[in-house]
């Protein structure tokens, strides 16, 4: 396989698995209200939760060159959504995936291409009226549907080798961080809100965990004490809930693992990188609940973010050798 | 203010019955000013696609109940008629109904402690004993046995109703395993992902909290105090036609769902037979009528229960919600004795009042009940979900000379009540508003606390003209909002 074709499929894996996310966490937001509130309280209050959105999956820098310092629920989904100037929005992630399969086509199932190219598709079509007027729920459930038929061909056509180990490595390595970065946006909206989990902040509290998947998950392991720090336990330690930073390590490591060469000195740079990834796996094996409870300033999740993109840095480096050319 | 857009194309009688949405004279109740612009606003092509979509959603997500009727051979599983309309109660009027719940729901609760102990409210010559230690709900095994925090009702149902002039009035008290949780909680997220625009435009009280609160009551009856209990919901199995809500509870708040097969009783415990050996089981939340409970205690030919249960709840080994004997409560006999009973336990009077009532056992009662059976509501005391009832003013001479006839039989088994004029809400019929009536279900916890589901279950009698809500005979549901200010 050619360092190219290593490095597009990984960048097919990591873009899918963002566009899965930032549908997640929209839908969710979207539908998160703080009661209780006066109206123009409510409105500053609803500036400063699209604004987080665009920290978790943009940046502020950006957003304000096209739309101005006001953050508005239209501008911001437009911004995240469709914005084709932005290249990490939707449409964007699913272009760059479908771009990077089309040069993959002989290496890679045609079921795998139908389903990017049908998707893409699909999403360029959309209209930002028809989102905001129609259901906004419903948009988002057709890009988590697109997402997961994406995953469930893949997981039923291809075969596992290192073309499938690339691709499964930068979805895992995409979860865990996009998981760290919700947390991170939790601690900013308990700072700017002053959260307290009665009644705003429960619906808060509540809607990260929806977005990831977890609730249900969540209530059998901490049944009724929903907080920030189980919350926080939750996704960062959770061995068994498939949208924990633990998790999304462990599988990226196995597939690192998985992935096979002939050559003598891409086999050692290879030993490296693994030795890498599991010191971050080390690290997180070694906290405990109380670490991250007493860590209010965010350092360890921080510290966390930061290691995952170490570990992307090092896979540029290491497999594709030109630097992240599409970051 | 503004008037309904409807009211220059149909006609929408708000005139004959108090209306929850629209004044006399057609103008819109300002509470409802934001769902009236919406719905003005709203093409009947995007009425259809919503509609549609709501449709659609309930299909996928097997909101349904199942109805069995005799002269069916397979059950019908329906889902629920759900209207988007909702229906939106004013926070003043809210606190009143809140504290008028909590009051009520205190001294249902002091009643039931009192009765399985030392009895003094029969005592005092408020309530006759006959009509307690004579009432099937009455346990007798109950008698002096400790519940934690004397919280009999850990769940409670109590349905509501507004007469002509919008006055709010208690309809009945269901004490025993109310049920409707989950049709108001998916009511509420469907309504905030399809109505958006709406629900995002209005400031309502949020519910998802009293789901935790839900799960805290439950695991506050923990026996010793254990600090993570294991909680079933007990259902009679996936015939029952609320199986949807149990399923939906068991996986909100995280419980195992088992049916009676799945427990077994083991020197004074009960256990869950699972894959790692036997559990012990903390809590049990009951979605069974007390006599299904334990064969050994109660009803000798069911199968749904669990062996042994009873002797394990009395040895404390295990919590039942709602405690079993809760019904002697809910009885449509003593329900009269309520507003009674909130002076005698609690000292204050009843800020929710009871719909006129006639007690058939009382001669003077059933003589002016006989003789105006034409203008009152009959119902069996011990019969719920609509069964078994009389509307006279409906009612053909041949229904009123056999439930005359019941009456003179057993009038223990009766009371009447003055037919009410239940308030209306519109529901949306094709493209325009037309009214039903409507009543409440407001639903309290009790765990350490007392807590009162903002809202409550709006049941939407969908066939025109009639009184009859219940979802088992062909009544729909509304998501309630309670403003925040």
């Amino acid at each position: 396989m050619l360092n190219r074709n290593a490095e597009a499929l990984f960048w097919v894996g990591r873009y899918m698995e963002r566009a899965e996310n930032h549908a997640r966490l929209l839908d969710v937001h979207y539908h998160v209200q703080q009661e209780g509130l006066a109206e123009d309280a409510k409105e500053v209050q609803q500036g400063r939760k699209w604004a987080r959105i665009v920290d978790a999956l943009g940046s502020r820098q950006a957003y304000e060159q096209q739309y101005g310092a006001s953050y508005t629920e239209a501008d911001v989904l437009h911004y995240v959504t469709l914005d084709r100037d932005h290249p990490n929005s939707l449409v964007c992630c699913v272009n760059y995936a479908r771009g990077n399969l089309r040069t993959l086509r002989e290496k890679v199932p045609s079921e795998m291409w139908d389903v990017v190219n049908g998707f893409y598709l699909w999403l360029r079509e959309q209209r930002q009226e028809e989102l905001q007027h129609g259901s906004p729920h419903e948009f988002y459930q057709r890009i988590k549907e697109w997402a997961a038929l994406f995953l469930g061909t893949s997981q039923s056509v291809m075969p596992r080798e290192n073309e499938w180990h690339f691709i499964e490595c930068g979805r895992y390595l995409e979860r865990s961080e996009n998981t760290l970065r919700i947390l991170l946006s939790i601690r900013n909206a308990c700072m700017d809100e002053a959260l307290d989990t009665s009644s705003g902040g429960y619906a808060y509290l509540q809607a990260v965990l929806k977005s990831v998947s977890g609730y249900q998950a969540f209530r059998r392991y901490y049944a009724d004490n929903i907080a920030i720090e189980s919350i926080n336990e939750f996704l960062v330690l959770h061995p068994a809930f498939p949208r924990s930073v633990y998790f999304a390590m462990h599988q990226m490591e196995d597939h690192l693992r998985g992935i096979g060469f002939q050559d003598a000195q891409l086999r050692a740079a290879h030993g490296k990188i693994i030795r890498q990834a599991g010191k971050t796996i080390a690290e997180l094996s070694c906290l405990e609940r109380e670490d991250l409870a007493g860590d209010p300033g965010g350092e360890i999740v921080a510290g966390l973010l930061h290691a995952s993109q170490v570990l992307g840095e090092a896979f540029a480096k290491t497999f594709f050798r030109m630097g992240e050319a599409s970051a | 203010m503004s008037t309904a857009r409807q009211s220059q194309q149909h006609f929408y009688d708000a005139m004959s019955y108090f209306d929850e949405m629209f004044d006399h004279d057609l103008s819109v109740r300002p509470h409802y000013e934001a769902v009236n612009r919406l719905f003005s606003r709203l093409k009947p092509s995007d009425l259809a696609l919503r509609q549609h979509a709501l449709e659609q959603r309930m299909m996928e997500e097997g909101i349904t109940f199942t109805l069995y009727a005799p002269d069916q051979q397979d059950p019908l599983e329906r889902t629920i008629p759900f209207d988007y309309i909702p229906r939106v109660i004013p926070h003043h009027e809210w606190e009143m109904i809140d504290q008028g719940i909590r009051q009520r729901v205190k001294a249902l609760n002091a009643f039931t402690f009192d009765i399985y102990h030392s009895q003094n409210i029969i005592a005092s010559g408020i309530i006759p004993r006959r009509m307690v230690v004579g009432n099937r709900y009455y346990r007798p095994e109950m008698a002096g046995l400790q519940v934690p925090y004397n919280a009999y009702m850990t769940t409670t149902g109590i349905d509501l109703i507004r007469d002509e002039k919008g006055r709010y009035y208690v309809l009945e008290d269901n004490l025993r395993s109310p049920s409707g949780f989950s049709y108001l909680f998916k009511g509420r997220t469907l309504m905030s992902e399809l109505f958006h625009d709406l629900y995002l435009s209005c400031s309502v009280q949020n519910i998802e909290h009293s789901l935790n609160v839900f799960l805290g009551s439950l695991r506050a009856l923990a026996p010793h105090g254990k600090r993570d209990p294991l909680i079933v919901l007990l259902t009679p199995g996936s015939f029952n036609s609320a199986y949807y809500e149990h399923t939906f509870l068991a996986q909100q708040m995280g419980l195992h769902l088992v049916e009676g097969r799945d427990l077994v009783y083991k020197d004074h415990k009960i256990y869950l037979k699972d894959l790692r050996g036997l559990r012990q089981v903390d809590v049990i939340y009951r979605r069974i009528d007390d006599e299904y409970l334990d064969p050994l205690a109660f009803h000798p030919d069911s199968l749904l229960g669990v062996p042994g249960l009873m002797n394990a709840y009395r040895a404390g080994n295990v919590a039942i919600a709602n405690a079993p004997g809760t019904g002697v409560a809910d009885d449509k006999a003593i329900y009269a004795y309520v507003p009674d009973m909130i002076r005698f336990y609690l000292g204050e009077e009843p800020i929710l009042h009871n719909v006129p009532t006639y007690i058939l056992a009382r001669e003077e009662d059933r003589e002016y009940a006989l003789a105006h059976l034409d203008e009152l509501v009959v119902k069996e005391t011990s019969l719920s979900g609509g069964y078994g009832m009389l509307i006279g003013p409906t009612a053909t001479s041949q229904e009123l000379e056999q439930f005359a006839a019941a009456i003179r039989a057993n009038p223990d088994r009766y009371i009447a009540q003055t037919t009410m004029m239940l308030s209306r809400a519109p529901v949306m019929k094709g493209d325009a508003m037309t009214p039903r009536h409507i009543d409440l279900r407001a639903f309290s916890l009790m765990g350490q606390d007392l807590h009162v589901i903002p809202g409550g279950l709006t049941r939407v009698a969908m066939k025109e003209g009639s009184l009859i809500v219940n979802s088992s005979q062909g009544g729909g549901v509304k998501d309630t909002w309670v403003l925040c200010r």
